[in-house]
């Protein structure tokens, strides 16, 4: 049945069914308010359920030109598109080595791993590095961060930004003239949108809204979440809820990846899972969740050494790089040699 | 259907007279005649004065009916559609088109499932840009989690039989122009896409195919399955239209979804037991842990064994 694909409540389905209108072209000729009498339904619900009807039958009726569905690309004009985005360095080379260049936009990367790893640390750092200038090759661009666990310490922020800053002012800048004026930590923290959710569906409302936010705000290139699992992980009653309401999330964040061109990160926990009388660690939310990015990365511990492993992602290999925190933020580790001399 | 007053326009025996006539006897729509007796209809209508221009009216209604219904075919006609579908689209692996007889074939609905990341994105973006390169004809691909990468179809190409032939960038373009990516979010979307591919769809000429890629069909059809019988029946729709648009437009469809818990900590396909049956072909792959060898087994075909496997390796 035709109506039952309109996305309308069940009960003004229901009512569509009853009263004998199962496809749009028994809709095509009554006007709203006779279908509102015919049907018992406010006339407003009559006039939007007809617009969808004929935009449907309008949309039957044109010839496809190029492509054979409208707003599908070619894989060409997709290629040529995507040479122009630039990627989010994560200030640790190895870890942009293995990520191709470091976090890319228009996709969606879960970064996950146990407790003090250092996920809240890499969120802020990308946080900061989006905003690096054009000429030193970043996006020059604002974050959005949605923080559900009270992660985000400002003072680490200022600290981060400092020592980003000195970095890149202490690099020659091609064509830079010397009257501009020094940029001050305060001014990297200004570009970051902060958001404070404490419970699912403050989190939940919060993504719905991204999409007019970005609108509003159209310099933002990335969207961090930290972590997406927390108000997902206790006292959830009913999993299958959960599962609905995680698997509408995924595709919403999907889709202001893809419209608005940008980056999003989410952070997740790790769980144990017992398979096969053995234990490892995987991230949380289930094997559904698994699905819900682009992109995954597992952040882990090898020797005192922190690891960075590429578990998921249609174009990179599985790879895994070093990583350290440092007081600047994310850097790159320094040999075994001399961490064994400092400690 | 449409009540019976709708179609007065176009039919005009079936006028004011004969609506009431139907509705004495419950008759509201033309779905309602076919829930009732017909013979017991035409026999209360010799009761009536007008009962010569009643069983016209009955009569009219019974070949609107028959004009909806699909003709009936026998075993030689389907044979010989079958036939004519001999030759398989190749998926670019070797084994892969050895363990499945020739390829995928047109008229056929494929799902491969398995647990995140075993390969089947890049199972599907292989087989696209091998039906691309070899000019096999031409590919939708309906993407919902922005895995569709050009990049990574660009360097299949490269690893194709033949290399040489597609050094010069406008062959290129014109190969990668075989292939259109839409993305999608939304299971009411996708149904208004695969609609448009209905209607706009030329019929095939010669041996050019069509393939239809949805990756992955499981991230729209969650959300919506739960809540209530509307998300079972939207979803079953789903299935029963991707078939139609295979089977009666001669497309070849390849769709994925993802794996969920069952007991004993087992993996069993995500969207349960409705979907169980939909697909003609089920293939479940897998990949060892952190090696580029994957596996594939036969869950579902018509006509060979479930169980046989095959082991092939991303490049």
């Amino acid at each position: 049945m035709e109506v039952s694909r309109l996305p309308v409540s069940a009960s003004t389905r229901g009512k569509l069914i009853s009263a004998g209108y199962t496809s749009f072209s028994s809709l095509s000729n009554f006007s709203p308010s006779e279908l509102a009498i015919a049907v018992k339904i406010p006339e407003k619900e009559a006039d939007e359920i007809l617009k969808l009807a004929t935009h449907d039958g309008k949309s039957d009726n044109t010839k496809g030109t190029q492509a054979v569905v409208s707003g599908g690309q070619t894989a060409w004009d997709m290629l040529k598109e995507d040479e122009g985005l630039r990627c989010i360095t994560t200030s640790c080379a190895a870890l942009d080595k293995i990520l191709g260049g470091g976090i890319n936009c228009k996709e969606v990367t879960e970064i996950g791993g146990v407790p003090g790893i250092g996920k809240t640390q890499l969120g802020i750092q990308l946080a900061i590095n989006v905003q690096i200038p054009h000429e030193h090759g970043g996006l020059a661009a604002k974050a959005i961060y949605i923080d559900t666990e009270g992660s985000f310490m400002v003072e680490r922020v200022l600290q981060i930004a400092a020592a980003c800053l000195s970095e890149y002012y202490e690099l020659p800048r091609r064509g830079s003239n010397a009257n501009q004026p020094n940029r001050q930590p305060q001014d990297l923290l200004e570009n970051i949108y902060y958001f404070r959710v404490c419970s699912y569906t403050e989190q939940i409302a919060a993504i719905n809204y991204l999409g007019k936010f970005i609108k509003e705000h159209k310099e933002v290139k990335i969207v961090i979440v930290d972590s997406i699992t927390f108000h997902f992980r206790q006292d959830f009653e009913n999993m299958a809820l959960r599962t609905r309401l995680l698997s509408e999330l995924a595709l919403k964040l999907m889709k202001v990846a893809n419209e608005f061109k940008l980056a999003v990160v989410l952070l997740n926990q790790v769980t144990t899972k017992y398979s096969e009388g053995s234990v490892h660690l995987t991230l949380a939310l289930g094997d559904s969740w698994s699905h819900a990015s682009t992109n995954r990365i597992i952040l882990h511990w090898n020797a005192n050494e922190r690891y960075a492993y590429i578990d998921k992602s249609p174009t990179l290999q599985s790879s895994s790089a070093p990583y350290a925190v440092t007081g600047k933020g994310i850097r790159d580790s320094v040999s075994d040699h001399k961490r064994a001399k400092l400690m | 259907m449409a009540p019976l007053k709708s179609l007065e326009p176009d039919y005009p025996i079936i006028d004011s007279n004969f609506q009431q006539f139907c509705a004495s006897h419950h008759i509201f729509s033309v779905e309602d005649f076919l829930l009732h007796d017909i013979y017991a209809l035409e026999l209360s209508t010799k009761q009536h004065f007008d009962s010569k221009r009643l069983e016209e009216g009955i009569s009219v209604v019974r070949t609107i009916m028959e004009g909806l219904h699909q003709p009936w075919l026998n075993g030689m006609e389907l044979l010989q559609k079958a036939q004519g579908n001999k030759h398989g689209i190749s998926t670019g692996y070797e084994r892969i088109d050895v363990l499945l007889e020739g390829g995928l074939f047109q008229g056929n609905l494929v799902e491969l499932v398995g647990p995140s990341s075993s390969g089947k994105t890049q199972l599907c973006l292989k087989v696209a840009a091998n039906v691309a390169v070899n000019n096999l004809g031409s590919v939708t691909f309906f993407d919902t989690g922005n895995s569709f990468s050009p990049k990574r179809i660009d360097k299949l190409l490269d690893q194709s039989s033949e290399p040489a032939k597609i050094k010069t960038e406008e062959v290129r373009r014109r190969v990668m122009d075989k292939i259109v990516c839409q993305s999608v979010f939304d299971i009411y979307v996708l149904f208004d896409l695969l609609h448009q591919l209905k209607s706009t769809l030329k019929p095939v000429t010669g041996s050019s195919v069509q393939m239809l890629i949805v990756d992955s069909i499981s991230s729209l059809v969650t959300p919506i399955l739960g809540s209530g019988a509307h998300g079972h029946a939207l979803m079953v729709s789903l299935g029963f239209l991707l078939k139609e648009l295979a089977y009666e437009h001669n497309l070849s469809v390849l769709v994925t979804n993802h794996m969920v818990g069952a007991e004993g900590g087992h993996l069993k396909p995500a969207l349960g037991e409705s979907w169980k049956n939909v697909p003609d072909m089920r293939l479940h792959v897998s990949r060892d842990c952190k090696s580029n060898i994957c596996s594939m087994s036969i869950l579902r075909h018509p006509y060979i064994t479930a169980g046989k496997a095959v082991m092939f390796s991303l490049k």
